[in-house]
């Protein structure tokens, strides 16, 4: 498979949708997050308000109960007490009765004869129709009821029966009447108005006559919430009233979330209901809620915050780094080229340089591109005999001298070193047009040098002609000329290969 | 909100009541049904004791009625209520209310005469048969006893009883309501009337008030007339008995509190659509307006029967008789109450329109 290269652009896009897509991800988890602590905090809410209620509603009722028991031991005691007395008249059982009432601290303290009269404190009457309780001939256990008075309160009324003789009459039961309204006063609840409770018959009556909140107040419980609770869990709400069981309910009527607990009263056929609102709680917690969730939030912002900091740092640096790389490699892939084309003795382009030189310009040529071309064949003389006679140090000293004084003269030229005592100058351009001058300078200060003993260097040279089909054909012609001119050199006095050779 | 407009409703009765009262006031004996609209009074559980200083400390009195029926419980409450008003006055008021388990007059003779035998300071009674008791009230007067007639029905004309607290208008209770049958049924049909005890007054006036409106028309008809002695049971069997015998009869006028109870069920029963109007406020029977099954009631103010009761006995066990202090008789209202007053009615007296 080919490997595509990777460019500062993939880099960079690779980096930003990374940078997007971490963004994101804390966004969305920030709000996750969030959406997960409204939920717990509504979860806690609603399970600190029905435990909250289910305790109050669990005391309450053990307090109703309690009230109840205590009041059947009453009774009893006070029909003992009753019993004891010798009682002759009406007038001195109303006393009695009067005293046990007063004892007892409640609205209605009876006695029931066989006959089915009353005996209060202050009246006698008959009963039948009244109390409930009379419907039966005979009564055989404790009864619990709840009485309706006529335009008036509700009352708890509980029933004993009794086996004692007064006046010479058969008494069969004891009855006292508690207003309801003292049991609410007992139970005591909160007076910040933040919990409301409701005493509650079978059938969703209100018979406490407290308010259940501002929405149900003392309407029918099951007539208040119908609609807004489902269908199933109304008719469970009612099944547990009619079964005398507890439960809870939640209501959110009109957004606004309200906690129902409701407990049984043992033997009343109450429900005692407790209610309070969510935001009670919820107000709470909020405040806590809130200072935390401003906390993450702060967090968030601030992670945020860095995040884009360092992303965009990070972005930087890699785009620093990315194109300080390239620029190393650049100048890297700079230095090896030029090394390759150079030679490290003279610093002038090398044979190497001089091929590919060669081989572009044969592409030009052939092309018709180049009309104006100088090659200068040069070639020094003497270097073996310098090598044998004075060493290696001074033949290199040879080539160095001999590779500045040609590219002094031809400074408009291309020089190369294609051998060890070989050079080539390429001219064109301003170095063609003026080739005859510094050739005849190049020549003149050469037949000066012979006598100075100094670096002597032939030099021949031929221009681009139409006929010539490759750089090589110029360079024959002017190598031609070299040799000739060498010839002309050693005439002159000048050391040449074939008088070193001589000379051994 | 049903419970706050409950409340108003409450307070707009009593109001209502006082000002009916206030228009009422100096007539000691009105005839006049007080055959009102639906949204006033029935019953007035606001009461104070009048500006009357009690010329004792203690009293003990004595009453009797009828029969043992819901009826003279309520008129019990409004007695209760009476005299735990004077024991904050601090005056005690000690007293029987005792009935039969069967409305009776040999009954409620050899009660009148056990309680001439105590220390009573009045003596009330609800008058069993008229006829047979005017009689023994007036040897009892005779003898020096304070006697006095209460609640539904009073004695006979010329009875030398001191005076009389209830319902002054039965015959007019029981016209009322037939009018409002008649007129529910076109006037024309059949019509069957249940009547509670034999020579009643109350009873006896109601059914005489009934008889005499639909003779009015002439395309009405009365078919049976019935007493049921206040039993439910019986008066179910009778309303049995009359639709049986006539299957197309229209309407039941009924004239105590037990009547439309047992034709309720009776009509429901064997699926009649005759129309029911009958009296009082038996919690059954307003469950049956409540659910159209009785077209409407006659409520009496057993309360305020029950109060000013013992208000004017208290007068005269102090030897007042019958004139600025009290009337000869004290009237109390009867209202007719149609479906659409029966929640809040139920709710009123029994506290629970679901009990």
């Amino acid at each position: 498979m080919k490997s595509k290269r990777i460019t500062e652009k993939t880099v960079s896009v690779t980096a930003a949708i990374g940078s997007v897509l971490i963004m994101l991800m804390i966004i969305a988890n920030t709000y996750w997050t969030s959406k997960q602590a409204i939920s717990s905090t509504n979860q806690a809410v609603a399970a600190v308000s029905a435990f909250y209620l289910e305790s109050m509603a669990d005391r309450r009722a053990k307090t109703i109960t309690n009230l109840i028991n205590n009041n059947f031991d009453y009774m009893e005691k006070a029909v003992s007490l009753i019993d004891d007395e010798q009682i002759d008249s009406q007038q001195e059982l109303r006393a009695a009765i009067g005293r046990m009432k007063r004892l007892l601290s409640i609205n209605r303290f009876a006695l029931v004869d066989e006959d089915n009269i009353v005996y209060t404190q202050y009246t006698t009457y008959t009963g039948g129709s009244r109390h409930s309780f009379l419907v039966n001939e005979t009564l055989d256990e404790k009864m619990i009821s709840t009485v309706f008075i006529y335009g008036s309160s509700k009352e708890l009324c509980l029933v004993i029966p009794i086996d004692i003789k007064i006046m010479g009459k058969q008494f069969k039961a004891c009855f006292v009447q508690i207003n309801i309204n003292d049991i609410v006063d007992l139970l005591a609840f909160d007076d910040q108005q933040s919990t409301h409770f409701a005493l509650y018959s079978e059938n969703g009556g209100n018979i406490s006559e407290t308010e259940l909140g501002p929405y149900i107040g003392t309407k029918n419980i099951f007539d208040a919430i119908k609609g807004n609770v489902s269908e199933e869990e109304w008719n469970l709400f009612r099944d547990d009233f009619a079964n005398g069981k507890r439960g809870t309910l939640i209501l959110n009527i009109s957004d606004v979330v309200d906690t129902v607990c409701y407990e049984p009263v043992p033997d009343t056929g109450w429900e005692l209901v407790v209610m309070i609102r969510d935001s009670v709680i919820q107000d709470q917690i909020q405040e806590i809620s809130e200072k935390s969730l401003a906390a993450s939030h702060m967090q968030v912002v601030f992670l945020l915050v860095v995040a884009t900091l360092f992303s965009a740092l990070l972005f930087y640096l890699i785009r620093r780094v990315a194109k300080e790389k390239l620029e190393e490699e650049k100048e890297k892939s700079k230095v090896f080229r030029s090394m390759a084309n150079t030679d490290s003795m003279t610093g002038i382009r090398n044979k190497h340089a001089y091929l590919e030189t060669e081989n572009q310009l044969n592409g030009r040529i052939r092309e018709g591109l180049i009309d104006k071309l100088a090659l200068v064949a040069c070639d020094i003389n003497g270097l073996k005999y310098v090598n044998d006679t004075k060493g290696h140090a001074a033949g290199d000293r040879l080539i160095k001298d001999a590779s500045d004084l040609i590219c002094d003269y031809f400074s408009h030229g291309s020089v190369y070193r294609t051998g060890g005592d070989e050079f080539v100058v390429l001219l064109q351009g301003k170095g063609y047009d003026n080739k005859e001058e510094v050739i005849a300078a190049f020549n003149k200060k050469i037949e000066e040098n012979i006598k100075k003993n100094e670096v002597v260097v032939s030099i021949g040279y031929s221009t681009l002609s139409s006929d010539d089909e490759q750089l090589y054909d110029v360079f024959e012609r002017a190598d031609h000329m070299m040799y000739d001119r060498k010839k002309e050199l050693k005439s002159m006095g000048a050391k040449t290969r074939e008088f070193d050779e001589e000379t051994q | 909100m049903s419970g706050k407009m409950n409340s108003i409703f409450r307070k707009f009765l009593i109001v209502a009541f006082s000002l009916g009262i206030a228009g009422t006031g100096s007539a000691y004996a009105k005839d006049d049904v007080t055959n009102v609209s639906t949204t006033d009074r029935a019953v007035d559980f606001a009461h104070n004791l009048d500006d009357y200083v009690p010329a004792k400390k203690n009293y003990n009195f004595y009453f009797t009625y009828k029969i043992v029926h819901p009826w003279w419980d309520a008129v019990a409450l409004g007695m209760e209520d009476a005299q735990r008003k004077y024991l904050e006055k601090g005056i005690v008021i000690t007293y029987e209310y005792m009935a039969p388990e069967a409305a009776s007059y040999e009954d409620q003779t050899k009660r009148l005469m056990q309680a001439q035998d105590g220390n009573y300071d009045v003596i009330g009674v609800d008058v069993a048969d008229e006829e047979k008791i005017s009689p023994v009230l007036d040897k009892m007067i005779d003898s020096g006893e304070k006697v006095m007639t209460f609640s539904s029905s009073d004695a006979a004309s010329g009875c030398k009883r001191i005076a009389y607290v209830g319902n002054t208008h039965n015959y007019q209770d029981g016209a009322d309501l037939t009018e409002a049958l008649c007129e529910k049924l076109g006037y024309k049909g059949k019509i069957g009337i249940l009547v509670g005890s034999y020579g009643a007054p109350c009873h006896e006036d109601r059914a005489k008030g009934a008889k005499d409106t639909i003779a009015k028309y002439k395309n009405m008809e009365i078919v049976a007339v019935e007493y049921d002695m206040d039993s439910i049971d019986k008066a179910y069997e009778l309303s049995v008995d009359m639709l049986k015998d006539n299957p197309d009869i229209a309407g039941f006028v009924c004239c105590n509190m037990s009547n439309p109870v047992g034709t309720a069920r009776a009509v429901t029963e064997l699926g009649s659509e005759a129309v029911i109007v009958g009296m009082d406020h038996d919690q059954e029977a307003l469950h049956y307006l409540k659910d159209g099954v009785i077209y409407c009631l006659g409520v009496q103010d057993c309360y305020s029967i029950g109060f000013d009761t013992l208000q004017v006995a208290v007068k005269i066990a102090d030897g007042n008789l019958p004139g600025e202090l009290f009337p000869d008789k004290t009237d109390e209202s009867t209202t007719i109450i149609y479906q659409e007053d029966a929640e809040a009615m139920l709710e009123n007296l029994y506290g629970d329109v679901s009990q």
